[in-house]
Parts: C-alpha cells; structure tokens; sequence
C-alpha cells in the first residue's frame, strides 16, 4: 500500500487526556472466536487463562466473548470517540492477543493516520507576512536605478592597484608627521648651541 | 484583520528588477537571473507555485566572455533532416543579435520543464542602457553584478594617473610607445628610427 492511500491528517494537539485524571478511551472489547477450528486455538487459550484478569484489572472495558462457528478469531475495540478497530487474531499467540489488548487499552481512540507535516502552530506568524519590500533599503526609494553604486560588484578583496594607492597614501602621511618633528628637533639644538656659546 | 487581506497582494506582487550585465559572464549572470526569475529569493517559494519575478537585463551588448569563448563557444542546432546541422559560434549569434546570447544563456539555466517559456516572457533584454520608461518605471530593486567591471586606461582622470604610484623608473634608453592621436598611423619603432632619434639629440 502506497504511503498516499493511507489517509492522511495535519498535526493536531489531543494529548489533554490525563491531565486531570485519565480516562481509559476505550469502551468495548469483542473477541468473536470459534469453538472448534484450530485457527482460533491460541483465542481460546487467552479466554480460559487470562481474560478473567483482564476483567477484574479493568471494569471500565466491557469484555465480549463470541462463539462464531468456523470463522477465523477477530478482535474488535470500541472507544468513545466512536472509533471502531478490528484486528484479525489468526496465527496470534495468546501472548500476542494479550499485547494487541493492552495496546488498545492504551490509545486514544483516533485514528492512526499517516501526518502530512510534523509541526503545528496556531500562530503562523508574529512579524506579519512576508511582502517584497520587507527589510528594503528605504535608499531605494529615492535613488535612480540606473545607479552604479546599486548594481556594482562589492569584492571580498582588494585589487593590488588598490593596495599600491593605499601604500602610497600611508607613505605620505608619514613623510608628514616626520618633518615638523625633525624641524623640532633642528630648534632645539640651535639652542643648545646657543646656550653653550 | 481586514488589513490582512490586502497585505497579501503584496505578498504575491511580481516585483521588477534590474540586471547591469555590462563585463559580465552570461553563463554565470544567467543563473543568478533564473533565480529571480523562479522566485527561488523568495521565502515562501515553492516549485507548485508561480511567484517568479521580472527582470530588465541592460547593456547585453557588453557582456563579456573569458579567454577564446566568443569564438569557441557554439550554439548548436539540428533539425534531424540531413544536412540539418547548424553551429553558429557566440561572435556570430552577437553580432546578428546583441540580446541573444543573454537570451540563450537564461533559457539554459532555467526550469527544464513547461514553466520555462513563461519564465522568458519575464525576462526583459535590451542592448544598451536605454530601456523604455514604461518597463523602467516598474523597476524597483537592482540585482548585483557577479564580477567587478574592469576600469580601462581611458576612465582615468589626468589627476589620478599623476598621483599613481610609480613602482620603478623607466631606463633612460627605453623608448615608451606612445599612442598616436586618432586618425592618424601609428609610428614605425625600428632601430633605424632609434639610432636616428639618438642622433637628433
């Protein structure tokens, strides 16, 4: 079976059962079984051992038990939903009706379907939705499209002119800061020469 | 809420864009305008849905290829009948069309699928930087180019080349080629003519 003809659902919360108090969700138990035919063997192996238990450890699940005459063992649980799943038991251990038992026991009642997306959220979006001009430059507005200074390429890198420039530049501004110092220093020793005189 | 409906027609608003592909490799161009072009930028993209944008690309005529790919380059067709077979190199097809290797480019890089002639009909070509105003008008983002734009001799100013670091000084002897003013021919640099301007001085 192909995974798009198992029906399918969107994530929802149903998981408030036991919060308070849980409530076994299932209602009705039916175990329709024969008397005589080998196939059902294992069913009423589990009827003579273990359904008594069973009982006396849930009263709130009623428990029938169906003589049906050469037909293959078939277990059936009603929850209270409304839900309603058969299991055919044939070629089932006692040990293994026992696990389908207590498994139906144990949901919830809704039908296992196959989830289209595994996430839910009631509030999609708290930023609002996304438009075009979200987080836009608000420069676009008043700038010419044809501008250079929109489409150029910005590089990671520099060109090596671009270094070359920028060494000179440095050079410069050294050349700069050296000469006043050196005439500083031609001044004071003009008057230390003074002062030996 | 009410507002809400309206925001949405922005959401789902086919924006326009604009591609300088001025010294741009079209092959490489033409991937990042599919993008645009599929709406593959956009956050709520979806290959089922239609949000593909517009894009005006400008200056087709100056895209540039590497190395002998304008002459290397062919596009390709064949009819199945024989004799069938055409190749014409990328120089050729540009010199017909100068939109067409852009064209072809884009065609190439997009959606191989139903969606692409759709997709074309977005893309707006032009040779030049003159766009009709009706199609610049609705242009409201640029797209970046790929590559830098190499700056020619010419784009210099005279101040700019005065002030450019000089790395090492010419040999006295060493003649500088000297571009001739145009319309005139160039100079004939032979040894007689170097003996001669030797002489001279």
């Amino acid at each position: 079976m192909g995974s798009s003809t198992i029906p399918s659902t969107f994530l929802k919360n149903i998981a408030q059962n036991g919060i308070g108090r849980h409530v076994c969700q299932l209602q009705r138990l039916t175990l329709s079984l024969c008397k005589s035919h080998p196939s059902s063997a294992a069913a009423r192996k589990f009827v003579e051992d273990d359904l008594l238990d069973f009982t006396k450890g849930n009263p709130g699940i009623v428990f029938y038990v169906k003589p049906r005459r050469h037909r293959a063992p078939v277990l059936t649980a009603e929850f209270l939903n409304g839900y309603k799943e058969m299991i055919d038991l044939t070629r089932c251990t006692k040990e293994e009706i026992a696990q389908w038992i207590g498994l139906m026991r144990g949901r919830s009642g809704v039908q296992i379907m196959r989830i289209r997306k595994d996430w839910h959220t009631d509030t999609p979006s708290i930023q609002g939705m996304w438009n075009p001009f979200m987080f836009k430059d608000t420069k676009l507005n008043v700038t010419d499209k044809m501008d250079k200074s929109l489409s150029e390429y910005i590089s990671k890198y520099k060109s090596a002119s671009q270094k070359l420039i920028e060494m000179k530049k440095l050079q410069k501004q050294q050349k700069e800061l050296e000469q006043p110092l050196k005439e500083s220093t031609r001044v004071i020793q003009e008057k230390k020469k003074a002062a030996s005189h | 809420m009410s507002r809400n409906r309206v925001i949405q027609w922005s959401t789902m608003a086919r924006t326009w864009w604009l591609f300088d592909s001025k010294y741009q490799c079209p092959f490489r161009s033409a991937e990042k305008i599919c993008m645009y072009l599929e709406g593959r930028h956009k956050p709520l993209y979806h290959p089922l849905s239609d949000v593909g944008d517009h894009v005006v690309v400008i200056n087709t005529k100056h895209v540039a290829m590497a190395e002998e790919l304008w002459r290397k380059h062919s596009f390709d067709y064949d009819t199945r009948f024989a004799g069938g077979k055409s190749r014409t190199t990328a120089w050729q097809l540009h010199d017909v069309d100068p939109t067409k290797v852009m064209h072809k480019a884009v065609y190439r890089a997009g959606p191989k699928n139903l969606l692409r002639p759709t997709l074309m009909r977005r893309l707006h070509l032009y040779p030049d930087e003159r766009v009709p105003s009706e199609v610049l008008e609705n242009v409201t983002d640029v797209i970046r180019q790929i590559m830098v734009v190499p700056r020619s001799l010419d784009s210099y100013t005279e101040e700019e080349l005065k002030n450019f670091p000089i790395l090492f000084d010419w040999p006295e002897d060493h003649i500088l080629y000297k571009r001739p003013p145009p319309g005139e021919p160039a100079e004939e640099l032979t040894g007689n003519t170097k003996q001669q301007a030797a002489k001279k001085k």
